[in-house]
Order: structure tokens, then C-alpha cells, then sequence
């Protein structure tokens, strides 16, 4: 149930949209032809889309201007593209039914991974061998002031840096 | 010459085939001198291949329009060195290029492995001539490059203009490389899998080939990214297109098989992950062709339909299955001693960073492939565009930037909080000073201020670790500092270089964050002689110029840029016509420098009017993404160069072969 808690809460703060300052900003074309894709089979968004005629994206900036200047909102002005062009025009999936899929399941995946990670962790640190059974020969630590040990150690250290 | 270059082909796929039964009579039947000939085959095949290509070039050099391929990817006014890329500029030309370069490793692989990996080296190149086998069956019997036409046209259809540019001709190269290569590691993973040698010996055979395959896959995605910043016009470098993506997911899959490697070198650990890792990588290799193929996905950078989607799908569907079964069957054979100590380890730092790095790859790959999920379960099509890619990976980005900080300075098996303190506090510091920087200056978007504090904080971790490392050498052999950051680095290529690297991925990250944060637009309609303001910039519109070859008209406009009244420079964008292909293109003009890039657009003029338009970008620190990928480049390079004890072990090597000749060659009897 945690879990289950932890993916929706993760998968609404990626989806949802920037939390809304204060005072509402006045609606800016760039904003609302990010949220659109240009149907000339460029692959890029509105706003981003340079082909100088195109003949979706230039009409569209337009448009989106226009119904910017009679005071439309972002979520207003991308309804009206979706209604007319259906879901494709949006550019990324919306965060209802079956598209919510889209964005929950990426973080799905990282928390199961995570979990995973940490499982396997905790399962290998239980896993370390232990105490030395009793009858085992007894390894002496090497002493650190012998000269002889220092000197070798110097050496290989040395040899590797 | 196209009879010639199909028959080669035709030769080299029944070479591929005799090579792979050879391999394995040879190895089931303890008979040397038969996989000696399996290797002699593939030798033979390489060659063939090389002759397809040859043919084939030929062909294109000399406006063979009787070749259906010359005919419908060049021209007689094509300049030569398109004529040449044109091999990689459509369907069939660019499947042979891959094929060319498969036959091109896997020949090499045989040579070096002709007297080690006896066991493992027969199978991993049955591998490797299973792949090949399937690519020259597409070139032999579905998509053929030496097809004729009935009736020869007087000229060619061209390259497509977008492809007329010099980065095409470096950065499909350099991708295919990239994907091609990581077969190598694959091969050698799947034959210890057949063998049950299980130990590390694939992974150290086949190391520098990963590392050969992350250096190509980061120039094919940088080149990629320049080209597209160049040429698209869009001011922008990356718009998670599915092809794009497709060359993304295997980069970040074989940078999470790098250093996940690493445990299993150290502590024998990660056996089955690695396998895992290395088969991801090469799938994700062949999902790319099979999208880019397929016209499953729509892309701007798609070939045509072909029909070669089937084909591609069922042999990815293959590889996983047999793969996986054959990983499976493994399970018990691969289970190592586990020894883990502390999440505050550098193993698990490697385990998180893995975690992020396949994280943002499968929201990719996931990203990619809902629009036909969407479609084929409520037959809507919908597009899952940047925005979508954008939201989803940018916590993991950070999560992974951070993690880069982290894993260098943190020790193998346990770290103590006191040596955690001691490592850390310099880095730290950094960031947070980077942060309050920031924050004075006017930044307040908590993406871009987290991202530049972690950026300063790894990049302390790096200093951190280059200050340790060169005055440990002062300390112990009384170096001065240069020369002891010189002997560090050449005895140590492979962790410095690492380090190179990740100041590099910092650079790149910066330039990304900078780019998409602080981008700025202008788009202005002016008569001659006018001017108009982007940032500190002042363009004047000079008027046009038009010139014309046999290949292509150009309408060039002049504009001179100003900075606080004194002049900076002279932007020239052009509009082009392609003849032949009677189609536009955009010649965008740049002004680069490390704080931001002008890039200046001529979205369109009216001679009649003289009145121009033109679109201009001030995009900050983009600069920096391309110095950070030749960064990486650079650090790569240095990881893989022999250091100074394989360098001894290598002419130790030569030494005792050299001696092995020479009492070889002496006469051993004593009659006469």
C-alpha cells in the first residue's frame, strides 16, 4: 500500500504540470506550442518547428496568438488543437486512462529497481562470511611499524601510483 | 561491376555459413586445423564484403545510374565526397556499410585471438558470423544494392540535401561503428555463456572493444547532435526523435556495462548483470535498425518503408530468446560469492549509477515505443514528444550527476563517516558555492541551480582525485607536480581517463542545462540596410547575394553583427535549391563562443521588397556540450591506450614470440 502510495505520488510529480506561482502569468505563445506537435512530419513541437512555410506550424503560432489575445489560457488554447486534431497534436501523452500508463510506469520501474538494489545489498551484507570457526589458523594482522613491511609497501606503491 | 559486387556477396554469406559449421566441428572434434580454415573463411568473407563495397562505390563515383541505389541516392552534379557518403545515404547501401564493418571486426577478432581464448574465441566468432549471416542474407535475398534497372535514367534522383553536409559523413560512421562493435563484446559474452567459462576472461578480452564501441557510440551521438544543430535550423540539438532515441539507449547501456565491469573484475560479483547488460546493448543495437528500418515508428530520420521490419524483428526476437535461454540454463554457474559490506561503498555507488543509467533507458525505450502501444490498445495514435523525455529524465539526470560525484571518492568495500567527511568537503563546498553564485546572479529555476551545483561538485571530486593521486608521486617519488600528474595519468590511463571522461559528461551537462534553460528567440522581418536586437547583439541586414552551380542555387544574406557599438563579425545564412532533388535547405550561420552561440537563420526574403526574415537564437553555453563530448573523446582515448606494464607485458610478449621464431627457424638435427 506504502508502495503503491509512493509510485502515484512520484508519477503525479513528474506529470503534473510546473506548479503555478502566485500570480497567474499572462499566457505565452512559446509556452502553448511547446505543449503542441507540428503535423508537417518534422517531429519537432510547434514552436520549434523552422520550416518557413509550413503549412501547420506557421498558421498555428498564429492562431495560437490570436486566441492568446482573447484571453485564453494555456490548458484552453491546447483543447482547442486537440479538438480539432485529435490526440496526436499533443506532444506528450495526457495523464488520463490509458496514457497515464505513459507516465507512471518509468518511475514504476525505478522504485521496483531500487528496490531491488537494495534488497540484493542486504541480502549480500547478511551473506558475509562471518567469525572464523573455532580451529581455524590464526592470521596475525600484519605489523604497520615494521621498516621492512613500510619499505615493501613503499615499493609497490610505487609501482602503481 | 554490379555482377561483381553481388557475386562477393552472394560468396561471403556461403563463407559465413562454412565458417560457423567449421568452427564448432572443429571444437567438438578437437580438430585445429578446421578451425583453422573457419578462420581463413572469415577472413575470405571480409574481403568479399570489401569487394561489395568497392563495387558499389564504384558505382556511385561514376553516376552508374544502371544501379537502382546510384539512381536513386546521387547525381552526376553530386561533389564527390557525397558521392562517396551517398554508400551510407540509403536502405540498401547502408545496410552493406554495416555489413562491411561486422566482417571488418570480426576478421580482426580472429587474428587476435588466433593463438589465445582457444576454447572461447570459435564460438564468439560463430557468433559473430551468425550476425553477419543474417545481414548478408538481407543483402542477398531482400534488400540487394546491386539491383539493375530496366531503363537507365540520364541523371539521379540525388542525396537527399539534408545529407549534404559534412557531418553525414562522419556521423553515420561513427554510429555504426559504435552499434557494430558492441557484437564483439556480445559475441564473447554469449560463447563464455556456451562454454561455461564463466570467469572474468570474456570481459578482459573484450574490454577495449567496449570501450572502442562508447567512444564511436558518443561521436555518432554528438556528431548526430552537431548535425542536426547545423543543418535542421531549429536551433536545437536534440528532439528525442525515435531514431535519435535509438542511438541513446545503447550508449547509455554499455556506459552502465562500463562500470558495472569494474565489480566484476574487482570482486568477481555481477556475473549475471553483466551478461544481462551486454546483451541489452546489443538488442538495443538491433531495435534501433529494426525502428530506423521498420517504419513502425514515423522519424524525420527514418529510411522509406522497406519491408525489412518483419526480418528485424523476428531476428531481434530470436537473439533475446536464445540469449536469455541460454542465460538462464547458466543461472547456477554464475553465482558468485557475494561480498558487500556497506551501501556506503563504491559498489553500491556502481550498483545506484547502474540503476540510473538503465532508468533513464527504459523510460526512453518506453517513451519510444508507447505511441504503438497507444495505438494497438485504443487504436489512437498519439506522440510522446520532448516535453514527455524531458519531465521524466531530468530527476534521474541529477541522480546520476550526483551519483558521478560520489562513486570516485568513495572506497571499495566500506567508507567510514569520518573519511566520508574528509573526502567530501572540498567538493561540497564547491557546489554549494557554485549554488549561492548562481543564486546572486539572478537564477532562480531550481533545476538549473541543483544542476550547476552538482556539476561544481563533481567536477571538486575530480580535482580531489587528481590532487590525491599526484601528490602521493611527490610524496613517494619526488616528482615536481607536472611530471607527477603526467606518470599518474600513464601509469594509470584507466581510472584517469574514466576521470576525463566524467569532466567531459560535466561539460556536455552544463551546456544542455544552459541551452534549454536560458535560450532566447528572435524572429524579425527587416529591409536592407535595417537592424534589430537579440541579447547584447545588434543585426544589420546587408542584402543578399545569389550564386548558382550546376548542383545548386544559393541566396546568401549578408549581416553584420554589432556588440555595444563595435563590430563582431559577419554572419552569412543561406537558403539553398537542390537541383536534382529539387528540394530546399537551410544554411544556418553561427557565431560560437563558450558563453553563448548566435545562430542566425534566413527564414525567408522578398527581392522585390528587399526585405528578408530571419530567425535568431542566442542559445547559452551550447559551446560547452561539444568541447565536453571531445572531452570524453579525449579521456576515452587514454583509457584505452596500453599503459606503461601492458606496454612491458606486450614487448615481453613480442620478445619471447621473436625468440620462439628463431629456434623455430634454426636447424634443430644434428646429422649434418
Amino acid at each position: 500500500m506504502k508502495l503503491a502510495l509512493v509510485i502515484a505520488m512520484l508519477a503525479l510529480l513528474i506529470a503534473a504540470p510546473p506548479a503555478a506561482p502566485a500570480v497567474t502569468p499572462k499566457t505565452s505563445r512559446q509556452a502553448v506550442a511547446e505543449g503542441l506537435t507540428c503535423q508537417c512530419g518534422c517531429g519537432l513541437t510547434v514552436a520549434n518547428c523552422n520550416h518557413p512555410n509550413c503549412e501547420f506550424s506557421v498558421p498555428a503560432r498564429e492562431k495560437i496568438d490570436h486566441l492568446i489575445a482573447q484571453g485564453l489560457t494555456r490548458v484552453q488554447i491546447i483543447a482547442i488543437f486537440r479538438a480539432k486534431y485529435g490526440e496526436k497534436v499533443l506532444s506528450s501523452p495526457t495523464t488520463q486512462g490509458f496514457n497515464l500508463l505513459a507516465w507512471v510506469t518509468p518511475p514504476l520501474v525505478m522504485v521496483m529497481g531500487a528496490m531491488l538494489v537494495m534488497f540484493t545489498i542486504s541480502r549480500w551484507r547478511t551473506a558475509r562470511p562471518g567469525p572464523a570457526p573455532p580451529g581455524a589458523p590464526h592470521i596475525t594482522p600484519p605489523d604497520a611499524d615494521n621498516p621492512d613491511l613500510r619499505r615493501e609497501l613503499e615499493r609497490r606503491l610505487r609501482e602503481r601510483i | 561491376m554490379p555482377m561483381l559486387g553481388q557475386l562477393a556477396l552472394a560468396l561471403a554469406l556461403v563463407l559465413a555459413i562454412y565458417s560457423i559449421g567449421a568452427n564448432i566441428y572443429g571444437v567438438r572434434r578437437h580438430q585445429p586445423d578446421v578451425i583453422v580454415s573457419a578462420r581463413h573463411a572469415l577472413w575470405a568473407m571480409c574481403a568479399m564484403v570489401t569487394v561489395a563495397m568497392l563495387a558499389l562505390w564504384t558505382g556511385l563515383l561514376r553516376s552508374n545510374f544502371s544501379l537502382e541505389y546510384v539512381a536513386s541516392y546521387s547525381s552526376t552534379t553530386l561533389p564527390t565526397i557525397y558521392k562517396i557518403t551517398a554508400l551510407w545515404g540509403g536502405q540498401q547501401g547502408s545496410l552493406l556499410f554495416w555489413t562491411w564493418l561486422l566482417s571488418i571486426f570480426t576478421a580482426i577478432v580472429a587474428f587476435q585471438n588466433r593463438r589465445k581464448n582457444l576454447e572461447i574465441a570459435p564460438w564468439a566468432l560463430s557468433v559473430m558470423a551468425g550476425v553477419a549471416i543474417f545481414f548478408l542474407a538481407m543483402l542477398n535475398f531482400v534488400t540487394r544494392p546491386f539491383d539493375l534497372l530496366a531503363i537507365i535514367p540520364a541523371q539521379g534522383t540525388d542525396l537527399n540535401p539534408l545529407l549534404q553536409n559534412y557531418w553525414m559523413a562522419i556521423h553515420p560512421p561513427s554510429l555504426y561503428v559504435g552499434y557494430v562493435s558492441t557484437t564483439v563484446p556480445f559475441a564473447f559474452g554469449a560463447a563464455a555463456l556456451i562454454t561455461r567459462k564463466l570467469d572474468d576472461t570474456w570481459i578482459r578480452t573484450t574490454r577495449r572493444w567496449a570501450i572502442f564501441s562508447w567512444f564511436f557510440l558518443t561521436l555518432g551521438n554528438l556528431f548526430g547532435a552537431r548535425w542536426a544543430y547545423e543543418v535542421l535550423g531549429w536551433g536545437g540539438y536534440w528532439a528525442w526523435d525515435p531514431v535519435e532515441n535509438a542511438a541513446f539507449m545503447p550508449w547509455l547501456v554499455m556506459t552502465a556495462y562500463l562500470h558495472s565491469v569494474m565489480i566484476q573484475e574487482r570482486k568477481d560479483m555481477l556475473k549475471i548483470w553483466n551478461l544481462v547488460l551486454i546483451g541489452m546493448a546489443f538488442g538495443l543495437t538491433l531495435f534501433g535498425t529494426f525502428i530506423t528500418r521498420s517504419g513502425v515508428i514515423s522519424s524525420v530520420h527514418s529510411f522509406t518503408q522497406s519491408g525489412l521490419g518483419p526480418y528485424f524483428l523476428s531476428f531481434l526476437i530470436g537473439v533475446v530468446v536464445l540469449y536469455a535461454a541460454l542465460l538462464i540454463s547458466r543461472v547456477k554457474d554464475l553465482r558468485s560469492p557475494a561480498e558487500f559490506e556497506s551501501y556506503l561503498s563504491r559498489e553500491a555507488a556502481f550498483l545506484f549509477n547502474n540503476l540510473a543509467l538503465i532508468g533513464i533507458a527504459f523510460a526512453v525505450f518506453w517513451g519510444t515505443l508507447f505511441p504503438v502501444l497507444s495505438e494497438a490498445v485504443r487504436g489512437v495514435k498519439i506522440t510522446v514528444g520532448p516535453p514527455f523525455f524531458n519531465r521524466v529524465n531530468a530527476p534521474l539526470a541529477l541522480g546520476l550527476i550526483f551519483l558521478m560525484g560520489v562513486g570516485p571518492l568513495i572506497a571499495w568495500r566500506r567508507t567510514t563517516p569520518r573519511n566520508l567527511v574528509r573526502s567530501f568537503a572540498t567538493p561540497v563546498i564547491l557546489g554549494v558555492f557554485t549554488g549561492l553564485c548562481a543564486l546572486a546572479a539572478g537564477l532562480t529555476q531550481w533545476y538549473a541551480l541543483t544542476a550547476f551545483s552538482l556539476a561544481a561538485f563533481v567536477l571538486g571530486t575530480v580535482l580531489v582525485e587528481f590532487r590525491r593521486g599526484v601528490s602521493a608521486r611527490r610524496h613517494l617519488v619526488n616528482e615536481p607536480p607536472a611530471r607527477a600528474l603526467v606518470n599518474l595519468v600513464a601509469k594509470n590511463n584507466r581510472r584517469y581517463g574514466g576521470y576525463i571522461i566524467h569532466i567531459g559528461v560535466i561539460c556536455a551537462f552544463v551546456g544542455i542545462v544552459g541551452s534549454s534553460f536560458f535560450k532566447t528567440e528572435v524572429k524579425a522581418s527587416v529591409k536592407e540596410g535595417q537592424s534589430f536586437a537579440i541579447g547584447s547583439y545588434r543585426l544589420r541586414y546587408a542584402g543578399l547575394e545569389s550564386s548558382e552551380t550546376p548542383h545548386l542555387e544559393t541566396v546568401r544574406a549578408k549581416v553584420v553583427v554589432t556588440r555595444d557599438g563595435r563590430a563582431v563579425t559577419t554572419l552569412t545564412p543561406a537558403k539553398l535549391f537542390y537541383k536534382a532533388a529539387q528540394q530546399p535547405a537551410t544554411d544556418v550561420a553561427l557565431r560560437s563562443t563558450p558563453a553563448a552561440d548566435l545562430y542566425l537563420v534566413l527564414a525567408g526574403f522578398d527581392q522585390t521588397t528587399a526585405t528578408a526574415t530571419f530567425q535568431v537564437f542566442l542559445t547559452p553555453l551550447v559551446f560547452w556540450i561539444w568541447l565536453g563530448g571531445f572531452v570524453m573523446a579525449f579521456g576515452t582515448v587514454i583509457a584505452m591506450w596500453p599503459n606503461v606494464r601492458e606496454r612491458a607485458a606486450i614487448a615481453a610478449t613480442v620478445r619471447g614470440r621473436l625468440a620462439d621464431d628463431r629456434f623455430a627457424s634454426e636447424p634443430t638435427g644434428g646429422g649434418r
